[in-house]
């Protein structure tokens, strides 16, 4: 038993310094703060989805806490039994996506450019970036040059105007510029061209930036709706967020003033902002936990030496 | 090549709009119904009052179109089909969310994309658009509208037509026509209260503050009455229908000039002896602690969470406020009766302070150019103006939507709702078949407005409906013209913001009514003055030139 005992203390010590007392006390410290960050970001939230499963009454007259009460999924019926809702969510999803490659091709390879010291007329470049973060040609004329181009009524309209954010372009090449110089020195002398290094040395160590990116653009084009909102003619394209705006406008205004709505109307109108919080931040929110990975830091540690 | 092209077609429609300009100015002389003689494809010969519109042959419109999420487009509607069966025209609609019609509108309109047809227009918000020219001036056209002629005719309507006129003497817009003015917010009432404290209903302010007296003595604990609507400005519907009492409307109905027709000129409605009047009753009852205070910042749904918790007896709203809003909140508590008492009566009498003028149409100055222009002058006045277009638009078709009973009065179909009238009908009249559409269907006679309203409401418009209405409703045309316009609108901003501010404070108690002489002051410091003698400038020159 000795000689057990003997063995199992050096393991012991292995697995660490035995943590001291302030140690433990800062742990203890720490978790309470945090369980208080996590209730004050999350109750929000679930507040919204208790409200979204909750009848007018309770509501209104402020009962709902954590818990639904008066369950009730008219809202829910309403909004998901109607064939366009579905059909606006995959033009979500659609220029989502397509918006989000485009714009993370243009940023990257932008970006790329504008970090390279030796480029001639780079500080033009970026001055042209930079000048439409702070003037831009205001509604009517981007509306008049979008039509004419003959984008109208297509995805065009929404990802190539949106295409280029000059705060990630920004961001992006700031993180270009802090690669070292010589990783892509040897991967010339090794006889890589130019789009070689982008895509075989740079980009491959750019994931945590790469993923921020898809990150913003992603989210920024999920919530959107003014450009769709703008520039589709149609009911059949619109994205789902111009869907449950309407929705919204709809069952709080009042159109036939005199006129009444029919109870399941008054009931959507009720619960239809929850209804569509929850609708919507869900499937964006699922992204997170992916692309979370990627946020690493110190990938660089050690890669240059001398 | 693409900057040239682009700087080609801007070039051609500056030119385009000089045109027009240039056009219009012209009309004065010439007569525009004849200017148009060429533009008559399709176009009835002998169109007259009580005729069926039909084009000759078939022509189809571009329209926006207002999408109501609680009947959203369908080009399958028995609507479109019938329409073109009676009348040989196709619209072409162009879907916009409900949410944010007013920018598109706005957009299309100023990029020179806009449809030929655009609904959904209240008056003065065509003002916007006048001084670009791309907007038709309709009132050059109405000969081509002979049921649109015969109803202001009948109904008396000229003088409310008038206030639609711009400083060219003509008007922009074809608005909707009511027979009866329709008035449709005020009080709502627990009337279960009334009936435990054995009051009557109230018919004046007078009397809604002794029922507000008599609730605070037996409920001491709470506010008897708080209110919504105030965002973004403080209590925007019991300003306008109070102020209305009192022959001042604030809030939504605010107006900076408002006519004094005893006196015979416009006076600023903000600084006048009515406004003084209404803000004190309204401090009267916030110092009794009879009005909640928080009304004036608090969200609907806190006003509303209030009254459903009796925390509050009383609450500003309309028929569907009181339907959809007020009576589920308070459902849990089945002894609660609430009721819309009529509106009541304050300093300015029995009057009725709603306008005849409903939201209505506008053309695009493209229409004039397009060579179905007469047809469609034609068809809108059919569609919109007629008996039987209007009919057609609310009720739908005879045998299908409705059936006419015994006494000639319509029916829905039994298998068609419509508001809940026949909750287990499995077809919808808004939904499934595309009338009683609210860009079509408004205006008209009183039995044709009221026609699925319920019995409650029904009888409420039967007492409102029976007053006269109120003088400054209908005020003689003052329109500026665009310089005028714009310096009056740097006025109007600052002026209004401290308007609000300040008769808030005087309610609130912040600042004593004593103070109303320097109130006054203050405003003549923000231009009041000024802005008074440009609309007095605008009345007169308006006199002058066009009587």
């Amino acid at each position: 038993m000795v000689t057990l005992g003997a063995l199992k203390r050096p393991t012991r010590r292995k697995r660490g310094i035995r943590p001291t007392r302030g140690y433990r006390a800062f742990q203890v410290v720490n978790a309470i703060i945090l369980t208080g960050v996590v209730v004050v970001t999350l109750y929000p939230f679930l507040n919204i989805v208790a409200r979204s499963l909750s009848d007018q009454a309770s509501i209104i007259s402020g009962e709902v806490n954590l818990l639904p009460k008066g369950f009730n999924l008219t809202s829910y019926e309403h909004v998901m039994s109607d064939p366009m809702f579905w059909r606006n969510y995959r033009n979500t999803v659609y220029y989502t996506f397509v918006a989000t490659c485009v714009a993370l091709i243009l940023t990257t390879t932008y970006a790329y450019v504008l970090s390279k010291k030796h480029l001639k007329g780079r500080t033009f470049l970026v001055a042209v970036a930079v000048f439409t973060m702070f003037f831009n040609g205001g509604l009517i004329p981007n509306y008049v040059l979008v039509t004419s181009l003959g984008l109208k009524n297509s995805v065009w309209a929404i990802a190539l105007p949106n295409a280029i954010s000059v705060f990630n372009l920004l961001v992006m090449k700031a993180f270009f510029e802090s690669l070292p110089v010589e990783l892509e020195e040897a991967g010339a002398v090794d006889g890589l061209s130019t789009y070689g290094i982008l895509l075989r040395i740079v980009l491959p160590l750019s994931k945590a930036i790469v993923a921020t990116m898809v990150l913003f653009y992603a989210v920024s084009f999920w919530n959107s709706w003014f450009a769709a909102f703008l520039y589709m003619d149609k009911q059949e394209l619109f994205p789902v967020t111009v869907y449950l705006r309407n929705l919204i406008a709809g069952s709080t205004g009042a159109e036939f003033a005199g006129a009444i709505a029919e109870t399941d109307e008054a009931q959507v109108g009720a619960t239809i902002k929850a209804v569509t919080i929850v609708l919507t931040t869900l499937p964006i929110l699922t992204v997170y936990p992916f692309i979370q990975r990627y946020f690493v830091s110190g990938i660089m540690l050690g890669a240059v030496k001398g | 090549m693409f900057v040239q092209s682009r700087r080609r077609a801007a070039a051609v429609a500056a030119g385009a709009l000089a045109l027009t300009l240039g056009l219009a100015a012209c009309g004065d002389d010439s007569d525009p119904s004849e200017e148009v003689s060429a533009n008559r494809a399709g176009a009835m010969e002998d169109y007259k009052v009580g005729d069926q519109f039909k084009a000759t042959e078939q022509v189809s419109f571009s329209m926006l179109y207002n999408n109501h999420p609680n009947y959203p487009l369908k080009n399958d509607w028995l609507f479109w089909q019938e329409l073109t069966k009676r009348t040989n025209v196709k619209l072409e609609p162009s879907a916009v969310p409900l949410s944010d019609y007013e920018q598109k509108r706005s957009v299309l309109i100023s990029a020179g994309d806009a449809p030929l047809i655009i609904p959904k227009t209240y008056p003065n918000q065509e003002d916007a658009f006048v001084s670009s020219g791309a907007i038709l001036p309709v009132s050059d056209y109405i000969d081509l509208m002979p049921n649109y002629k015969d109803k202001v005719a009948k109904w008396n309507l000229g003088p409310e037509i008038n206030t639609l006129r711009q400083a060219d003497g003509k008007y922009y817009l074809l608005p909707g026509l009511h027979e009866k003015p329709w008035q449709e917010y005020s009080l709502v009432v627990r009337t279960d209260i009334l009936q435990e404290l054995g009051l009557q209903e109230p018919k004046t302010w007078d009397e809604v503050y002794t029922m507000l007296k008599a609730m605070k003595a037996k409920y001491p604990a709470i506010y008897p009455f708080t209110d919504r609507y105030s965002q973004p400005k403080p209590t925007g519907n019991l300003w306008n229908i109070l102020g209305a009492s009192f022959g001042a409307p604030g809030g939504w109905g605010f107006q900076h000039a408002i006519w004094d027709a005893a006196a015979g000129k416009y006076v600023y409605t903000a600084a006048s002896p009515q406004w003084k009047a209404w803000v004190e009753f309204l401090n009267k009852l916030v110092s009794e602690k009879l009005l909640d205070p928080e009304s004036f910042t608090q969200t609907d749904d806190q006003a509303r969470s209030k009254l459903a918790t009796s925390k509050s007896f009383v609450i500003t709203g309309n028929a569907q406020g009181l339907v959809n809003d007020y009576r589920p909140d308070l459902a849990k508590n089945p002894a609660a009766k609430l009721k819309k008492i009529p509106l009541p009566i304050g300093p300015a009498g029995e009057v009725n302070p709603q306008s005849r003028m409903e939201n209505g149409v506008m053309i695009s100055s493209k229409a004039k150019d397009n060579k179905n222009f007469v047809a469609m002058m034609q068809f809108i006045d059919w569609l919109f103006y007629s008996d039987a277009g209007q009919e057609f638009a609310r009720w739908g078709v005879e045998g299908t939507t409705f059936v006419k009973g015994a006494s000639g009065k319509l029916e829905l179909a039994p298998d068609v709702n419509v508001i809940g009238l026949r909750p287990n009908a499995p077809k919808h009249l808004q939904k499934d078949f595309g009338f009683y559409n609210g860009i079509f269907a408004y205006g008209g006679k009183p039995e044709l407005v009221q026609s699925f309203f319920s019995p409650e409401e029904q009888e409420y418009q039967a007492i409102v409906g029976a007053r006269q209405p109120a003088p400054w409703v209908v005020p003689p045309p003052a329109p500026f013209n665009d310089e005028e316009r714009e310096q009056a609108t740097l006025w109007e901003t600052t002026l209004r913001d401290y308007v609000d501010q300040q008769t808030l404070r005087f309610i609130l108690g912040q600042r004593p009514l004593g103070e109303w002489d320097a109130y006054v002051n203050e405003l003549k410091t923000k231009n009041m003055d000024k802005y008074m003698e440009l609309q007095q400038k605008a009345y007169d020159r308006y006199k002058k030139e066009h009587g």
